[in-house]
């Protein structure tokens, strides 16, 4: 840094962000999109937090906008089932830091996370628990598409659930801000880790909204019984012939326009594949309104995906045994 | 952006009042009168206006980026970083925060270049000092001030709604262009949005002789603000209209502003 800028930048004093020296680190427990997060305690009053560092890869882009997306969009979005940002640290800068600070997100801190509980053989679901998870889960959506926003990474990894049993939607480090019909918005369509990407995405949509989100719904909501993600595609066209397996065929018959997608023309797909998600999942899914939400969040047209709000209308959540 | 304003940290952050800021504004007010500094914050928003025309930003973006500035100076004396640093540090920024897809700070680096040699010679007058490695060291400074308060409401939103309503074509382009002066005041620090707009529609009704009475009697708003937002405005359009030309005062205004002590040296790249 030239002596100049240091000169300047010395002078500041930056009242504003507090000193992550208040928080006593514990334990890494994760990696997210842009950082390292672990456990922490406050000093003053002994809550437990998660802190996450933000890391600095890639230098020539500045602050990532990665960092900058969960900021902004976690300082909008308040509400039960959205993970809460509580405030942004940080450590002392340095001349060692080229008076860069180190940035911290610190996050309430959630005890599990929704693929651990699945991975581990002592946790075990019952009905009214997975009822209760995909009622918070469709909250949770419901707030979020509400407000205009996408999370844009659903998966298992990403659902925090507190020791209370309270869900929390996480990572919001893909997520965007979307606007509806009238603009012509051209969104990136290398978004959603592979084995929770809708259709729509995987045939290059790129003004796509709140269905990307339903579809990992669906893909969590199956995994809530199998006890693992559902479709494991290796590559993107796996994906599709995975998803055409169990959904049946894409065409215009069942997605009007499909084919003016992107890549529909460019992938060979199966024509003739059946529709059979109930069929596959009736074993594993034993509850005939289960069976029907789960079909309708695994619908192949966005259009007719169903939303989060006619989700929690559905009669999974209103007939016995009562979710909490 | 999408979201409620009224649960931002706009709303709760970053509505400032007019004696803070003045309070903050102090020290520099020893070295500048009042007018003087509203001169430099103007020569600055226009900068930044150009900077972003010159790789055809969205006006959303460039707002954003002109109350980022402002944000940094209402906590912080122009001492502590120079505003031509504190320029492109909040376009590109805000650049980020508005999703504009590719980066393009190498160009508004250049921009920088050929703007202080060309367009705003008349102010800057030696080599734009800063590289991109400066900027980003700068992103920094920037976000601790704001505390990370990056989503910034604008006028724009509102007043086409409202013009919307208002079922009349020949408003919108005007107090558009208005609600693009506020920003050269100091109405984006310390009202909500959506008055600046009302403020902004109105004085165009007013200059276009529209009477449109009926349609802001029946809003429920506070009128004091309105016309206090107006008051910005005129001592604006006063300011312009009274032979102030940037182009001639705008360098001895410069050379008063405080600086930190060393002059600048080209930093190593």
């Amino acid at each position: 840094m030239s002596k100049h800028l240091e000169r300047k930048f010395e002078e500041l004093h930056f009242p504003y962000c507090r000193d992550v020296a208040r928080y006593e680190r514990d334990s890494k427990v994760g990696q997210g999109t842009f950082g390292e997060v672990f456990k922490a305690r406050c000093q003053e009053t002994g809550r437990l937090v998660a802190l996450k560092n933000i890391l600095m890869d890639n230098e020539r882009e500045g602050f990532p906008i990665t960092a900058l997306r969960e900021i902004s969009i976690l300082q909008l979005l308040k509400d039960e089932n959205v993970v809460k940002l509580i405030e942004i640290c940080r450590a002392k800068s340095s001349a060692y830091h080229r008076f860069k600070s180190m940035f911290f997100l610190v996050f309430e801190f959630c005890e599990h996370d929704l693929a651990g509980l699945l991975r581990s053989s002592q946790v075990r679901f019952d009905l009214v628990e997975q009822k209760e998870i995909m009622r918070q889960l469709c909250c949770g959506l419901f707030f979020i598409h509400r407000n205009k926003i996408l999370h844009r990474d659903m998966k298992s990894s990403n659902i925090l659930i507190t020791k209370k049993g309270v869900l929390k939607l996480a990572d919001f480090g893909l997520s965007r801000a979307y606007y509806s019909a009238t603009s012509n918005p051209r969104y990136t369509n290398r978004v959603v880790t592979l084995w929770y990407r809708p259709p729509e995405l995987l045939l290059g949509s790129r003004s796509y909204g709140p269905p990307i989100d339903m579809w990992g719904a669906g893909c969590i909501m199956a995994e809530l019984w199998k006890r693992k993600p559902i479709m494991q595609g290796d590559s993107e066209n796996k994906q599709l012939m995975l998803i055409t397996q169990l959904c049946g065929s894409i065409n215009n018959e069942v997605w009007p326009n499909v084919d003016q997608l992107e890549l529909y023309k460019k992938i060979e797909l199966p024509k003739d594949s059946k529709r059979c998600v109930k069929e596959r999942l009736k074993s594993w899914v034993r509850n005939a309104s289960g069976l029907n939400l789960l079909d309708r969040l695994l619908t192949l047209n966005p259009a007719k995906r169903i939303t989060a709000d006619e989700a929690l209308d559905h009669s999974f959540f209103w007939e016995d045994p009562h979710a909490k | 952006m999408a979201g409620n304003f009224w649960q931002s940290s706009h709303y709760e952050e970053w509505i400032l009042d007019k004696q803070d800021l003045s309070a903050k504004r102090k020290s520099d007010l020893q070295h500048l009168t009042e007018e003087e500094y509203q001169k430099i914050i103007i020569l600055f928003a226009n900068f930044i206006q150009a900077l972003g025309e010159s790789v055809k930003l969205r006006q959303q973006i460039i707002a954003t980026a002109t109350v980022y500035f402002k944000r940094f100076y209402s906590r912080n004396s122009l001492k502590c970083v120079d505003p031509s640093l504190m320029s492109p540090t909040c376009l590109l920024l805000a650049m980020k925060v508005e999703e504009y897809g590719p980066t393009l700070s190498n160009k508004i680096m250049t921009s920088c270049n050929n703007l202080t040699k060309g367009k705003f010679q008349y102010a800057f007058k030696q080599e734009y000092p800063y590289r991109l490695v400066n900027v980003l060291e700068c992103e920094f400074i920037l976000l601790e001030m704001m505390d990370c308060c990056l989503i910034v409401y604008h006028p724009y939103r509102p007043l086409t709604e409202y013009c919307a309503e208002l079922n009349d074509d020949s408003i919108l382009p005007l107090a558009w262009r208005i609600v693009n002066d506020s920003l050269r005041t100091d109405a984006c620090l310390l009202y909500p949005p959506y008055l600046i707009a009302i403020a902004a529609m109105h004085l165009a009704c007013v200059m276009l002789k529209k009477d449109c009475q009926k349609w802001f009697a029946e809003l429920s708003v506070d009128f004091d603000m309105i016309l206090e937002i107006t008051q910005l405005l005129l001592a604006l359009y006063d300011l312009w209209r009274d032979g102030y030309d940037e182009k001639r005062d705008i360098y001895a205004i410069l050379e008063k502003m405080p600086k930190a002590k060393t002059n600048p040296v080209a930093p190593r790249s």
